[in-house]
């Protein structure tokens, strides 16, 4: 059953490229040069915009049915810390989505999208590099969320709301350079930016190669304040949770 | 004790009572269903956030402006809402197999889709999507430029409950597979949302494989496009056939009527095979 | 005739062969493969007004799925069932109103909402009379205590609570038939016995019939003067819990409590020594080969004897021997036990 769900996964994916660059087509229809930005480039934009989608998945309720099952006390005993414990789950369930979605799902787009290369090898590189630092941006901030499981008794409300976020700011739906100027002033002062927007537009040869060290930088600002974040709730859980007795 | 036929009277009342009920499940935890509340309407705002964003850039799409796509869209999120709020239990139907609920609706005096079909509503969802569809309806019906005659309005229910049949439809076809013991959810999830997600833009966008499984598999062109092209009256309507305008209750019957076959086909087969693989 | 009438009732389930791999579950959904399981084989019973049966057998003997066909959730694969006239798959909805069911290991009770909640709703579904509704809560507060939990949600109740809860939504709109499949599953020995009062009471206020399955014996033995033992989709036994000690129960052991530690004591032939613990000696022998009194009339001119007593063995040890092939039924009784049996009992208990 699960092998279903991966080949569903593959399909699902191409489907939403597909249907997503239909639409941007129709926009550019009345103007070919929107913003300076040609037809091909936001399709390509789009494209990985969703095939980094699929491997930045994450066991949202993970954390939570530990909580309120109990569970975690125990982990809490086991000699692996916790934290790492589930930082590797969600690692290896994405090198597992690498495989077995992301690669066939690439090699279909690319035949039929037509994607642009990367920029430059450079770039290429790059966008490899700051893809991984997006992960672990996303990572953080989801971590911050499973938290809250510790005080309340569903997180689903909070983990959608984050999703929902996440979606439109991130850039995972729609290149944050069509958004109104205020909107993107405002975004980039979040860490949502640095999740989907900054690796593909290194991809794309978007930033200028001046800014791109000030952009990874940033993402790594991010995941430092983040994880800083998550590691201060992380000790007000444990210690909520000797004081409750588990 | 002697057995008589419900009245029709007698089962809407007894509808009511299980929504009664269920208020008051809902009522249980106020604090957290209005949070999911919250998160369905958010989340449902995130395709409309980014239409909205798109469209004030390039103000119109193929000669669609914001507020005649706004207008499209709420047909998709007012049928859901209603057919949420009828017949959440065709939504959940595989966990009352998987739970055995169903068994247990088996051995009470009443039919077991009335009983499948009454007995959850799901407040939160209904709510969540009514108050897009509410707020995007309301905030577009007087700019489009409809007249809202008798006839328009008639149309309008009429096209709004066609969708809610077409939905449903579309949900108990999953339904009927938990009577063989397969699991379809995910699949279902996948094709229905997905396919509810592209039927938020007019269908004339999408390359003609799109268009056709929109009119012909997964029938929301009838549900969104066609209803609010009879109002609107775009130039690309040309294309399709002029009749699909009034086609959208007769899609729901037809597409029902097919499904209720299926669906006692279904019941017979769990009958005699019990709720097997869970 | 009997209200309730079984004839060679057989259930088989098809289980699906799954296949290996992807190819094999694309292949097994479109040309399903199945393998026939048996889990009733044409069985035959019937049951009086206002009798109180006990359906044993042990797991996966197949008492879920008959009772699962007496209520009408499953059709039988070949067979009938008449229920006082109807047919509880194909007349479901107008039987149902006369049946009531409690499936133990399932609840039917909101689990988000007091109990009295769900009683209002059963009030509706089986349309019972106002008085009728207040008569009978009334009845179940005194014999179970329900008024005590009545305002709690179902999901903080303890299991013999809910039991209890469970039982009376049952029995609310009086059925004439109650099927009871393991209603004293998990529960203690105080909670058993109370319900085992309040089921018995009911059969004899309501003279309603009913049908329950178990696997405590007790619970047979106190409510139940007739039993149906089931195993591997067969009756092997349909007749009174009396009987069954009358001729399985042969077997009786003697505890003796010597003056002194003995090493070794001769026995008569027949008569084996299973056990000794100090001082006492348990001896076992067939009670239609040796007389107690003359055995005893042996030891005691032999031995200094302080203390004696002969034990019957439990019904559940009766049942266990069966269950594990010990007891041959075939032989047992006569060649033809499962039908002359079923036929030849026909006195409501
Ligand atoms: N839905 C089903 N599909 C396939 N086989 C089934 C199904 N339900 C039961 N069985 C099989 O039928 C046989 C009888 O099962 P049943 O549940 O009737 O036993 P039971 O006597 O109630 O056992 P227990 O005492 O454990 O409750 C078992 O071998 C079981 O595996
Ligand atoms: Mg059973």
């Amino acid at each position: 059953m699960y092998r279903v769900d991966y080949f569903a996964g593959v399909i699902n994916t191409l489907v939403m490229i597909f249907v997503n660059i239909a639409i941007w087509k129709a926009i550019y229809e009345a103007d070919d040069n929107l913003g300076g930005v040609q037809l091909k480039v936001v399709m390509t934009y789009i494209a990985l915009a969703f095939l980094m989608q699929c491997i930045f998945v994450m066991e949202d309720y993970f954390i939570e049915s530990k909580v309120t099952s109990g569970l975690i006390s125990s982990d809490l005993l086991k000699p692996i810390s916790f934290r790492a414990y589930v930082f590797s789950y969600n690692v290896g369930s994405s090198v597992f989505r690498v495989l077995m979605q992301l690669l066939p799902t690439l090699v279909i787009s690319i035949f039929l999208f037509k994607l642009l290369p990367p920029f430059s090898t450079e770039m290429g590189i790059l966008f490899f590099f700051s893809a991984v630092l997006g992960y672990l941006v996303l990572y953080c901030l989801n971590f911050i969320v499973w938290m809250s499981s510790f005080w309340f008794y569903y997180t689903f409300s909070l983990v959608t709301i984050k999703d929902a976020l996440v979606m439109v700011l991130s850039g995972a739906l729609i290149p944050l350079w069509f958004l109104p100027q205020w909107l993107f002033n405002f975004v980039k002062l979040t860490p949502f930016e640095s999740i989907f927007f900054t690796p593909i537009s290194i991809y794309l040869g978007q930033v200028p190669a001046a800014d791109i060290k000030t952009a990874i930088i940033k993402q790594v600002a991010w995941i430092v304040v983040l994880a800083l974040a998550g590691h201060l709730l992380w000790n007000a859980a444990k210690h909520k949770l000797v004081l409750q007795g588990g | 004790m002697e057995h008589k036929k419900f009245s029709k009277l007698e089962l809407l009342k007894l509808s009511l009572k299980y929504s009664k009920l269920n208020l008051k499940c809902t009522l249980e935890y106020k604090f957290d269903r209005f949070f999911t509340t919250l998160a369905v309407f958010v989340r449902e705002m995130v395709s409309i956030a980014v239409m909205y964003l798109i469209l004030t850039r390039v103000i119109s799409i193929k000669g669609w402006q914001m507020n005649e796509m706004f207008f499209l869209y709420s047909f998709l999120f007012l049928s859901y809402c209603i057919f949420i709020f009828l017949f959440t239990g065709i939504r959940d139907f595989d966990n009352m197999v998987y739970t055995g609920e169903l068994d247990r609706y088996l051995i009470r005096p009443l039919g077991l889709l009335y009983q499948v079909i009454s007995a959850r509503v799901d407040y939160c969802a209904t709510i969540g999507h009514g108050a897009v569809g509410v707020i995007l309806f309301l905030s577009t019906y007087n700019s489009v430029g409809i007249d809202w005659n008798f006839r328009n309005i008639v149309y309008y229910i009429l096209a709004l409950l066609g969708g809610v049949i077409i939905q449903t439809s579309l949900f108990m076809v999953s339904s009927c597979f938990s009577f063989w013991a397969v699991r379809t959810t995910n699949l279902r999830n996948l094709i229905f949302f997905n396919s509810r997600r592209f039927a938020g833009y007019p269908i004339s966008f999408y390359p003609g494989i799109v268009q056709k499984m929109l009119i012909f598999a997964v029938p929301f062109a009838f549900v969104s496009y066609f209803p609010s092209e009879y109002f609107l009256h775009k130039p690309d309507l040309s294309v399709f056939w002029h009749g699909c305008l009034y086609l959208t209750p007769v899609v729901g019957i037809i597409m029902f009527t097919l499904v209720y076959i299926f669906w006692r086909l279904g019941l017979k087969s769990y009958s005699s095979s019990g709720n097997s693989m869970y | 005739m009997s209200l309730i009438e079984v004839r060679d009732l057989t259930k088989d389930y098809r289980l699906n062969v799954k296949k290996r791999g992807l190819l094999g579950a694309v292949q097994s959904l479109l040309v399903p493969e199945y393998k026939l399981k048996r889990a009733v084989d044409n069985i035959n019973f019937s049951i009086e007004k206002g009798e109180m049966v006990g359906f044993i057998g042990p797991n996966g003997a197949g008492k879920s799925t008959t009772v699962k066909m007496l209520t009408g959730i499953l059709s039988p694969t070949s067979g009938s069932i008449m229920m006082g006239g109807l047919s509880p798959h194909k007349d479901r909805k107008k039987n149902a109103s006369r049946i009531g069911a409690v499936f133990g290991q399932r609840t039917q009770l909101w689990w988000d909402l007091p109990v009295a909640d769900t009683y209002d709703l059963l009030r509706y579904i089986y349309r019972i009379p106002e008085k009728k509704f207040e008569q009978n809560m009334e009845m179940f507060n005194d014999l179970l205590g329900i008024q005590e939990f009545m305002s709690q949600p179902v999901r903080q109740l303890s299991l013999g609570q809910r039991m209890r809860a469970d039982i009376a939504a049952a029995l609310l709109h009086d059925p004439e038939i109650v099927f009871f499949d393991e209603p004293t599953i998990g529960l203690d020995v105080v909670a058993k016995e109370k319900i085992r009062e309040f089921i018995k009471k009911i059969n004899a206020e309501k003279n309603t019939t009913m049908l329950f399955t178990t696997h405590d014996m007790l619970d047979i033995e106190k409510t139940c003067k007739r039993m149906i033992i089931i195993d591997q989709g067969t009756i092997i036994y349909n007749g009174t819990v009396e009987q069954i000690k009358e001729r399985y129960g042969r077997s009786r052991t003697l505890v003796a409590e010597f003056a002194q530690k003995l090493d070794r004591i001769d026995l008569p032939a027949g008569v084996e020594l299973i056990d000794q613990k100090d001082n006492k000696k348990y001896l076992k022998f067939n009670r239609d080969e040796i007389q107690v009194s003359g055995l005893i009339a042996e030891l005691t001119s032999k031995y200094n004897i302080l203390d004696l007593t002969v034990t019957e063995p439990e019904v559940e040890a009766i049942i266990r021997e069966i269950y594990e092939g010990g007891i041959d039924f075939d032989k047992g009784i006569s060649g033809d036990s499962k039908k002359s049996l079923s036929e030849q009992y026909c006195v409501p208990c």
